[in-house]
């Protein structure tokens, strides 16, 4: 099997990804950092635009909505036919999603701490390319000592002078704020964001209106992940190979996975888009505890993500479409190994279980539902119910999934979904076991 | 999720081509034909088929508004549309051709040429998801819940329900909380529609509900346990769509299908809520609104809707004389007699302020043809409204007044649901409200001017002046309460005057308003329920009783003198519905209906006339108040013209255009002529209009349940902000100086 090189330096969105140098803003100066700043301040909006459509980046926070699109859809102010500008009606808005919840993710952690400047700067592209004078960063309430590095990254580019009024002398103003969550998955959900970030209950908005017309305060705004913002700058600085080179087409680029659970050597790397699972795995991490063979299954994006079994995960490419197409997704390349020896079934239940405790309760299906699939799995993990409840068990999921306000309620019955897809047989190995004990 | 957004197609060409192939137009097309493009909706509009048929939907309605149109009826618990969009309760799910899930079609957007299926295998299916889903929680105790029979769960869980539940576990229960007297909750039961939360934050401006707690173990109450502190918090209960708020009063009093309802309207402030009042073999269990968008749109204020057990609470039920020390029943001929022979001494009366037309011209002429020159009043002592005692304004063109004033006026306690369109002008359309009068909490925000007459004086020339001037329909509201204080008259006239300097009345448009206590006040100033010379108003009446000059003094339904006004040695002779502390002096008392018991009209502050229909009998022996007075005057040899309720109607009809029936229910106006005053403006502060909310009435004050919740009222709340609201006092020495 031929590999993939490993990245160097250069090619790589966060060369401190691991923590080995300085993460201030003399390490970050030193590794590159806002040179050429100063010349994206001064390049029309849409060119940044345009590029980010061609990077083909996709959002780092789950969904993998195109960013380039995405940022298309806030307002630019228009010219009148004097040729002056019109100021836009109201203030945008760009918020960066620091809330990191979904379980087996951590990569955001490893940008805040070791490298913040890296999502300074993205601010501060990002901002001025969305004609926003304000970002915020809402940082999970856990990331305390992250998001004092990320303050202190902060004050050091007001010092500089890449933040405040007048970047560089090119007129572009640009101030940033961080909040700290107080603890709600929820929370992570862009519109339940918004809401916690306005002061309220952390509960996802009705959509449509879509944040883009009338996001925080009413006000058109742009939410995105760490990773997201973060990598902005590097591929509007580099020519548009730099970034598509990596990845196949529409999956472009580098990408931080989060890789835990059954490998020996869990942590977070940066690799090129569509690596082979098995190659990331084997190369980056040591390969599975007793050997690839000693694998039992893999969840590939975050706990959302249903699971891939063994045959699966030894062939499937990590990167958006690939994942689809495998009744998955890629979701925050998170990815949790389990080898033969952890009790599937179990890990499930526990997830399950993350879910009802993290449900919002604002909509029926989500509210009531998600407790009762994690009752459920609890029962019948342990062999305790019939077989019957196991075709009601997926018949649940199929009326919480997709009837609700937010994609929580999806992302809380995937996994439930997949485990009753490739391990149903544990389920009935226990429940007949129980019965014939009985 | 990411910024998809919904699929709004630019233009009708562009998308009928697209879907054409694939969708045919099922009642348009035969299956041999072609399809043919769709033609384009008229200008502002949408193509829209809901279940195959076509329709032409306003742009920017809902699905389900689109549903609505086409007479689908579609499930829906948290929808209200008084109430912004939650879509939280996901009943409403219906599919749309094309897309991958079933939407909520509450807040949903339409789009040109979308194809609704209402019911499509997928939407049923969804909704019956929902309905399991609502259920297995619920403590499915309709046995014992006072919403059951007229409960939205109960309804639907007929349609979309399963008889039998799946939901092995434990089911949630939830403590219920204490909000106060008037709203009882069983928690267990909500199902989380936020529709409460959303009337509270949103009308009644008081943001005390909210949900705590989060997924299944949210909680909706209020965030502290306390009496909820609106007076529109009942307006909770009808929305609610379980048995989670229900009424306190009503609790496990009666089951709707065993209730009779009758039409009525609300007499307890000036805005003549229409309501309907269920009885249950001739006992009133419960007042509810009814819809009316030009009146009440469909709230009612707290005070009309649990003040009802004053009916059967401390009423007179039969005639009663004084012998000796003692107030003893008698028969009606008894007390005739005894109220002859005191009638024919100087005698003077003064009418309260719940009459309806009936009341006060049988009471009007009474006192004119069998009581020829004595005095008699039917305003508060110290009022001499005489031509202008009503709105100029409709109460539904409040929502196009685009700056209002006003003086010694506090509507959220005077008329609480012309308060909640006043809300919506500043918050929705930031109309800028300036008030002259004591603090208060309005539940939005408004300038205070101050509460010094004197500004009144000079206030053509203040800022707040240029805004009603450079308003398009500016009004001005003066409390009638103002009429009291003795120089009413100047303030009125120095207010009608301020009123042409500032455009307030211009051409086209009088935006000049007075806001009555009750309805009562106006319809007896209608019928003219008063001498008319200037020695014979209350005030003068009361003198001359308590100087012996008048030696009989005929209290009919007055609720704002204090008993301790009454002093003087005549003969008392009290008609009315309540033993009142002043009742408890009187000599003779004649028991009089109450307004549920007797069919009245009565014109609300807009001079609309509307019939309220007697639901039940008059107590015992207590008669309709226009019997008393015909079989008085008959007895007395004078007898009245009329026998019938409706020959006295045509009486009515002839004295007050408004009340012949063909003008029921409009909006009359009435002459607005403002008498010129003989008094100047005084410089006493303008004092609080309301200050116990629940007992500005004596009839209010006969109810247990309007005593409880006014003892709930915690001192600087309810817009009494800085003035400790008036300590309770029982009954019957509870008095107070109140307005007309
Ligand atoms: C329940 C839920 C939780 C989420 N949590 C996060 C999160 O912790 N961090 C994040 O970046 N995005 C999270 N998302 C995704 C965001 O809603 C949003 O799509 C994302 O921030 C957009 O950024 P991107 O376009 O850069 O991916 C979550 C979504 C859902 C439905
Ligand atoms: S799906 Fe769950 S988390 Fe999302 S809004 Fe509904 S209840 Fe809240
Ligand atoms: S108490 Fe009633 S109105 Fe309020 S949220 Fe619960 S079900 Fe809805
Ligand atoms: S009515 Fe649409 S979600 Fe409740």
């Amino acid at each position: 099997m031929t590999t993939l090189p490993r990245l160097k330096p250069e090619d790589k969105c966060f060369p401190n990804l691991d923590g080995s140098g300085d993460w201030g803003i003399k390490g970050y100066q030193k590794r590159g950092g806002y040179k050429g700043l100063k010349e994206l301040l001064k390049t029309p909006q849409m060119q940044h635009i345009e590029k980010l459509k061609a990077s083909s980046l996709r959002g780092r926070g789950g969904a993998g909505f195109p960013t380039g699109m995405k940022w298309s859809f806030m307002p630019q102010p228009k010219l009148d036919e004097k040729g002056k500008l019109i100021p836009l009606a109201k203030p945008s808005y760009l918020v960066c999603n620091a809330d990191e919840g979904e379980p087996g993710t951590c990569k955001d952690r490893d940008i805040l701490r070791y490298d913040p400047h890296t999502l300074v700067e993205g601010m501060i592209v990002g901002c001025y390319t969305l004609n926003a004078k304000v970002g915020y960063i809402y940082v999970r309430g856990e990331y305390y000592d992250e998001s004092s590095h990320l303050q202190q990254a902060i004050n050091e580019a007001y010092e500089a002078g890449f933040l405040g009024k007048n970047i560089l002398g090119t007129g572009v103003d640009v101030d940033i704020h961080v909040h700290l969550g107080a603890g709600a998955y929820i929370c992570g959900e862009e519109t339940a964001l918004l809401e916690s970030l306005e002061g309220k209950k952390g509960q996802p908005r009705l959509k449509p209106p879509f944040p883009a017309g009338f996001g925080l305060y009413g006000c058109p705004t742009t939410i995105n992940n760490v990773e997201t913002i973060a990598q902005v700058p590097p591929i509007l600085k580099n020519p548009t190979e730099w970034f598509t080179r990596w990845g196949r087409p529409g999956n472009s680029g580098t990408k931080i996975f989060s890789i835990s659970g059954s490998v020996n050597k869990p942590g977070n790397v940066e690799a090129p888009m569509s690596i082979p699972l098995r190659e990331l795995i084997d190369e980056y991490c040591g390969g599975v505890i007793g050997g690839w063979d000693n694998l039992q299954a893999i969840i590939p994006g975050g706990s959302s993500t249903p699971m891939l079994n063994p045959e699966q995960a030894s062939r499937v490419l990590m990167d958006f479409d690939a994942l689809k197409a495998e009744g998955t997704g890629l979701g925050t390349a998170a990815i949790v190994v389990m080898d033969k020896s952890v009790d599937v079934l179990r890990v499930m239940t526990r997830i399950a279980g993350f879910y009802h405790h993290e449900s919002c309760g604002q909509c029926t299906p989500c509210r009531e539902g998600v407790g009762w699939v994690h009752r459920l799995m609890e029962r019948l993990s342990q062999g305790d119910g019939t077989i019957d409840e196991l075709d009601q068990l997926f018949a649940l999921t199929k009326k919480i999934e997709g009837r609700t306000i937010c994609a929580f309620a999806d992302g809380a019955m995937w996994p439930t979904q997949g485990t009753l897809k490739h391990f149903r047989h544990l389920f009935e190995e226990r429940i007949k076991a129980k019965q014939s004990a009985a | 999720m990411t910024n998809k957004r919904p699929p709004v197609t630019k233009t009708a060409k562009a998308d009928t081509s697209k879907q054409a192939p694939t969708a045919p137009v099922p009642a348009a097309s035969t299956p041999t034909q072609a399809p043919a493009p769709l033609p384009a909706a008229p200008e502002g509009f949408f193509n829209v088929f809901v279940d195959g048929e076509l329709l032409h939907v306003k742009k920017g309605s809902t699905v389900m508004q689109a549903c609505t149109q086409a007479q689908k009826e579609i499930p829906h618990f948290c929808y209200h549309e008084r109430l912004s969009i939650a879509g939280n309760c996901r009943m409403c799910l219906v599919e749309i051709e094309g897309m991958p899930k079933p939407i909520a079609s509450c807040h949903w957007p339409i789009a040109e040429g979308m194809k609704i299926k209402t019911d499509s295998p997928l939407t049923i299916n969804a909704r019956k998801g929902t309905m399991e889903l609502l259920l297995i929680n619920h403590p499915l105790d309709c046995p014992i819940c006072d919403q059951g029979g007229e409960c939205t769960l109960q309804d639907l869980s007929v349609g979309y329900g399963s008889d039998r539940s799946a939901f092995h576990e434990f089911k949630r229960a939830v403590d219920d909380k204490d909000i106060g007297s008037k709203i009882k909750t069983v928690m267990t039961r909500c199902i989380h529609c936020t529709r409460c939360i959303r009337f509270a934050t949103e009308i009644a401006g008081v943001e005390e509900m909210g949900a705590t707690f989060r997924g299944e173990n949210m909680q909706v109450g209020t965030y502290v346990e306390q009496a909820i502190q609106s007076e529109l918090s009942g307006n909770m209960i009808d929305l609610c769509p379980v048995g989670a708020l229900t009424s306190k009063p009503y609790a496990y009093t009666a089951r709707p299908w065993e209730l009779v309802r009758t039409n009525s309207v609300d007499i307890l402030d000036a805005v003549g809520t229409p309501i309907t009042v269920d009885n249950r073999h001739g006992q009133v269990l419960r007042t509810q609104p009814q819809e009316n968008n030009a009146i009440n749109e469909e709230w009612m204020t707290d005070a009309a809707r649990f003040s009802y057990d004053a009916l059967n609470t401390n009423r007179l039920t039969a005639p009663m004389i004084r012998r000796g020390k003692e107030l003893q029943t008698c028969s009606w001929p008894e007390a005739f007699s005894v109220t002859k022979t005191a009638l024919e001494n100087p005698t003077a009366a003064i009418l309260g302020s719940m009459a309806s037309a009936e009341d006060a011209l049988s009471f009007k002429m009474f006192m004119d043809t069998v009581l020829t020159g004595s005095a008699y009043d039917c305003r508060p002592a110290g009022s001499h409204l005489d031509q202008f005692y009503t709105f100029n304004t409709p109460l539904v063109e409040f929502e196009n007044v685009d700056a209002v004033l006003l003086v010694g006026c506090n509507p959220r306690l005077e008329a609480p649901l012309l308060n909640v369109r006043l809300r919506r002008a500043a918050l929705k359309r930031r109309v800028q409200i300036g008030a002259i009068g004591a603090d208060m909490d309005l539940t939005y925000p408004y300038q205070n001017l101050g509460n010094e007459p004197e500004l009144l004086e000079s206030f053509t020339r203040s800022k707040f002046a240029d805004v009603l001037k450079n308003a398009q329909k500016p009004a001005i509201i003066v409390s009638a309460s103002v009429m009291t204080r003795g120089d009413g008259a100047a303030i009125l006239a120095q207010i009608e005057k301020i009123a042409k300097k500032v455009g307030v009345i211009k051409e086209n448009w009088n935006g000049l308003n007075v806001l009555a206590a009750t309805s009562g006040r106006i319809t007896a100033l209608d019928m003219q329920a008063k001498a008319g010379t200037p020695k014979s108003d209350t005030a003068a009446i009361l003198k001359s009783f308590n100087n012996g000059k008048t030696q009989t003094l005929i209290v009919y339904g007055e609720d704002t003198i204090l008993p301790e006004d009454i002093e003087g040695q005549g003969t008392l002779i009290y008609i009315g519905t309540h033993m009142t502390a002043t009742a408890e002096k009187a000599d003779v008392i004649l028991p009089a209906a109450a307004w549920s018991e007797k069919s009245g009209l009565y014109a609300n502050a807009e001079g609309r006339v509307q019939l309220a229909h007697a639901a039940v009998q008059p107590p015992l022996n207590a008669k309709e108040d226009w019997k008393i007075f015909r079989a008085l005057s008959e007895d007395m040899g004078k007898t009245l013209p009329f026998n019938t309720l409706s020959q006295l109607r045509s009486l009515i009809a002839a004295k007050h255009p408004a009340y012949k029936a063909e003008n029921w229910n409009k909006v009359t106006p009435r002459e607005t002529r403002v008498a010129a005053a003989d008094v100047e403006i005084s410089a006493r502060p303008f004092q609080p209009v309301v200050t116990d909310y629940y007992l500005r009435l004596e009839y209010l004050r006969q109810s247990p349940t309007m005593q409880k919740c006014q003892s709930e009222v915690a001192a600087a709340t309810l817009g009494t902000t800085g003035t400790p609201p008036t300590p309770l006092a029982p009954t019957k020495a509870k008095t107070s100086k109140k307005a007309a």
